[in-house]
């Protein structure tokens, strides 16, 4: 029982930080219909952003993360403005097909600047723990999840209750209204798809504290961040987070009670399962 | 020129047959690779070029046809032939299985749904005994790379002949009907799910048969190669770049990529990636209908082909 | 009347809790032209879409030629010999409007042309009729607006159809324009079609219909000859202040 307790909170933890993968793909996915197939790699980016602020400046990494963030909302900016935005019209297979070479470019500079090996970002409290009633909870998975469930917050306050967060929904929901209204779509596309970046690399840096990261993590984690961005609706902040937990449950529990190679089956599993049994309801998103 | 045009096809496919025969083993089976991933492209082409559904998981055909044949012929001790026939069932039964359900999502989650599917059956694949799990299987040996060449030029040019015959018929109207307008082809009489289905099928057919002959080529497989992910995009990319929907897009396509990476790769590690990247950011942006459309656009309006490209979609 | 080509009793559409369409009935006999009027948002572009498959009745029935086809999906009462154009114009983008137009000879009643040569044929007839034969190969998307209509016209003549839903095809149009579609409709129903048309254009409503039914709110608030349903207070009553011209 205390292991089921434990696996569940480890699960849970690492939902937490799912759902905040899957936030950044949800939102520009479902506010910009772009399928982000270089969201791994932004994540990946965030990582290697977060470990250099801390090994070479020497910055505390939770501390690190918003200049880290800030970093990836004006790379997520930049590749709206300069290339996203040339397509956006065209059918949605060219946005699949960019991004995806994108990814390719992505990785392979990752490789070239930063090598293949391994790098854990690592402070001194990240070996820490604390115990509740038998179960471990680690400091630096307990940071992460808190910080993901902050975000997923401010992304739903933002969304909300600011005006970008209005325009941005307004410009989701119908583009020429949000132009009546005196939105300019070009500015809200470039803002929404920055802020997807800055969460991915929020997310790739919390993993990066969690786990380690190479230049190939990428792949994965786009393949999961799909799975959770649908689970919980694309773009309702809450949900996703929600859509990150169930993820990483199931995947915490399927490792303990079956094999850890059906991790992979699991998650897979789950999304096409998830795309047959409810198309009604994602047909109304497409 | 169109009379001669159908010349031109025979006549392309003699000289590659005769490739082997006058060139090293190096580009023998540099063109084996070749060829099959054209044909990955052109079974591609069916459902992503033609149908307007882009299916990113067409591996997974690819990978059942290649295990099928692995299985039938180092478990069962079958022939070549009944190994590659046991691999298409393969294929062509997962087609049909989970056709159906994936067919009614459209665009990005049809593509993601294929995607799921290949991961999973991937993995699955991964932990069956007969499949050799994680290890994999062992096929007996042939050496003959002429044969297999020969072999994967024939199932080129019939997987590109049915994509020629459909382009011309009831079925290809159809099909380019659903891709263009699902819901105005219903209307008009055309059983979409069927359409749909047939057309998938007949991608899966031509994967499977791909998969299964170079699996005895190679004689080792195992799940990361069999259900290659990369490949998938590979297909895709070869397809639209070369024209999606026309009948030698594709093979076009497949070539020249093929050619040029393979030039990259001998260059610098990972510098071939790089290009494919820039190749596809740059292609979608500036001729997003391929190569044969850029063909016939750069005849019309010269370099404005790819101004207007630049500029037609944004926002 | 005589044996009625198709009838619809009691159609009705809920939307999620929003009722669309509320215990529709009425019949129509071969080769008449029933007229389909009501202010905007009263239903009439979902019972069209109820008939030709697009959507699924909440309750009621559909019968075409004494069958039962509110269980049917789209493509088989297309080949039944229903056809339809759409409000929102949908040429297939891609295509040219010969090709266009040939989707529908190859797919419509009874299954359409086999042979593609044949229903090519087949639309080369259909483009002169709605008189668009001088831009046959040119891509339907550069078709502008009443041109764009007749192509959604042949199209779905090209079907062959044995009754034919036209939504407001006048749309737009000015006035010798709707004269020209008014003839084209005549001519059509010479041809053996029925047809029910969904218009707004009073003049054209009135020089087409045999018959008309008015909606409200998905509620049938009149049906009966044109003349008499025009003069019915309820009718106009309904238009106040709604009415286009």
């Amino acid at each position: 029982m205390q292991l089921f307790g434990q696996i569940l909170v480890n699960g849970i933890l690492l939902g937490g930080l799912y759902g905040l993968m899957g936030l950044g793909m949800g939102l520009v996915w479902g506010v910009l219909k772009i399928v982000n197939l270089a969201h791994g790699a932004l994540i990946m980016l965030g990582g290697y952003a977060l470990y250099y602020l801390y090994t070479k400046a020497g910055i505390d990494p939770f501390l690190g993360l918003p200049l880290a963030m800030l970093a990836m909302f004006v790379l997520g900016y930049l590749l709206q403005t300069a290339l996203l935005n040339l397509i956006v019209r065209a059918a949605q297979l060219n946005t699949l097909l960019l991004t995806f070479g994108l990814d390719v470019v992505f990785v392979y500079l990752a490789q070239l600047l930063f090598t293949a090996d391994f790098r854990t970002i690592n402070p001194p409290y990240a070996g820490k723990n604390v115990s509740i009633s038998g179960v471990v909870v680690p400091y630096a998975q307990f940071g992460a999840f808190l910080v993901a469930l902050v975000l997923a917050g401010l992304l739903f306050l933002v969304l909300e209750k600011t005006r970008t967060g209005r325009a941005i929904r307004a410009t989701a929901q119908n583009l020429t209204a949000a132009r009546l209204y005196g939105v300019n779509p070009k500015r809200i596309y470039a803002i929404t798809f920055g802020a997807g970046a800055a969460l991915a690399g929020a997310a790739g840096g919390l993993y990066g504290i969690v786990s380690q990261i190479t230049p190939y993590i990428g792949v994965t984690l786009t393949a999961k961040s799909f799975v959770i961005a649908i689970l919980g609706g694309l773009d309702k902040p809450l949900g996703v987070i929600g859509g990150g937990l169930i993820l990483g449950i199931a995947e915490a529990m399927a490792a303990l009670y079956l094999d850890p190679t059906y991790t992979d089956i699991i998650s897979f599993g789950l999304l096409v399962v998830v795309l047959i049994a409810r198309p009604a309801q994602l047909l109304g998103r497409a | 020129m169109n009379r001669y045009r159908w010349l031109a096809l025979p006549i392309a496919a003699a000289a590659l047959a005769v490739v082997p025969w006058v060139t090293s083993d190096t580009i023998v089976q540099y063109g084996i690779n070749a060829l099959l991933v054209a044909t990955l492209a052109q079974a591609w082409n069916v459902i992503g070029g033609f149908s307007g559904y882009p299916s990113f998981g067409n591996s997974v055909f690819y990978g059942l046809g290649t295990y099928g044949t692995a299985i039938a012929m180092a478990q069962f001790h079958w022939s070549f032939g009944s190994g590659l026939v046991f691999g298409a069932v393969l294929g062509v039964a997962c087609a049909l299985l989970f056709g159906i359900p994936i067919l009614r999502l459209r665009g990005p989650y049809f593509a993601i749904a294929t995607l799921g599917l290949a991961a999973v059956m991937s993995a699955i694949t991964a932990t069956v005994e007969i499949a050799g799990k994680n290890i994999g299987l062992i096929l007996p040996l042939f050496r003959g790379d002429k044969l297999f060449y020969e072999l994967s030029l024939i199932l080129l040019v019939a997987a590109t002949g049915t994509v020629a015959w459909i382009a011309r018929s009831r079925f290809g109207a159809g099909l380019v009907a659903i891709r263009e307008d699902e819901d105005a082809a219903q209307v008009m009489g055309i059983n979409t799910t069927m359409y749909k289905v047939a057309a998938l099928t007949v991608a899966a057919l031509f994967s499977a048969l791909a998969g299964g002959i170079h699996a005895y080529w190679i004689t080792f497989i195992d799940p990361a190669s069999a259900f290659d992910p990369s490949l998938n995009v590979r297909m895709v990319i070869m397809t639209l770049f070369g024209g999606p929907g026309t009948v030698l897009g594709p093979v076009l396509g497949a070539f020249v990529l093929s050619a040029v990476s393979e030039v990259l790769a001998s260059q610098a590690t990972g510098v071939a990636s790089l290009f494919y990247g820039f190749v596809i950011v740059i292609a979608v942006l500036v001729m997003p209908k391929g190569l044969l459309d850029l063909v016939q656009g750069f005849r019309e309006t010269g370099w404005r082909y790819f101004v207007d490209n630049l500029r037609r979609y944004r926002i | 009347m005589t044996e009625p080509l198709f009838e619809v009793r009691h159609l009705t559409k809920r939307f999620r809790g929003l009722i669309a369409v509320s215990d529709v009935t009425f019949r129509v006999a071969p080769r008449e032209i029933v007229g389909l009027i009501g202010p905007n948002g009263a239903g009439k572009t979902t019972i069209i879409s109820l008939i030709s498959g697009t959507l699924v009745p909440s309750a009621g029935e559909i019968l075409f030629e004494g069958r039962h086809i509110e269980r049917l999906p789209a493509y088989r009462r297309a080949r039944l010999g229903i056809g339809r154009t759409f409000q929102v114009m949908k040429p297939f983008p891609g295509l040219s409007v010969l090709e266009n137009v040939t989707v529908g000879a190859l797919f419509g009643t009874g299954g359409g042309e086999r042979r593609r040569e044949r229903a090519e044929e087949k639309a080369r007839e259909w483009l002169e009729f709605t008189g668009l034969a001088r831009r046959m190969d040119q891509p339907a998307e550069a078709l502008g607006g009443p041109d764009r209509k007749r192509l959604e016209f042949a199209k779905a003549l090209a079907m062959n159809p044995k009754l034919l839903l036209l939504d407001e095809v006048m749309a737009g149009l000015n006035s010798v324009e709707v004269d020209q579609v008014v003839e084209l409709i005549k001519k059509v129903r010479e041809k053996g079609v029925t047809i029910l048309v969904i218009e707004h254009v009073m003049k054209a409503i009135r020089r087409l219909s045999d018959r008309l039914l008015v909606l409200h709110h998905g509620q049938q608030i009149a049906e009966g000859r044109t003349d008499e349903v025009l003069s019915d207070p309820r009718v106009v009553e309904a238009y106040l202040g709604k009415r286009r011209q």
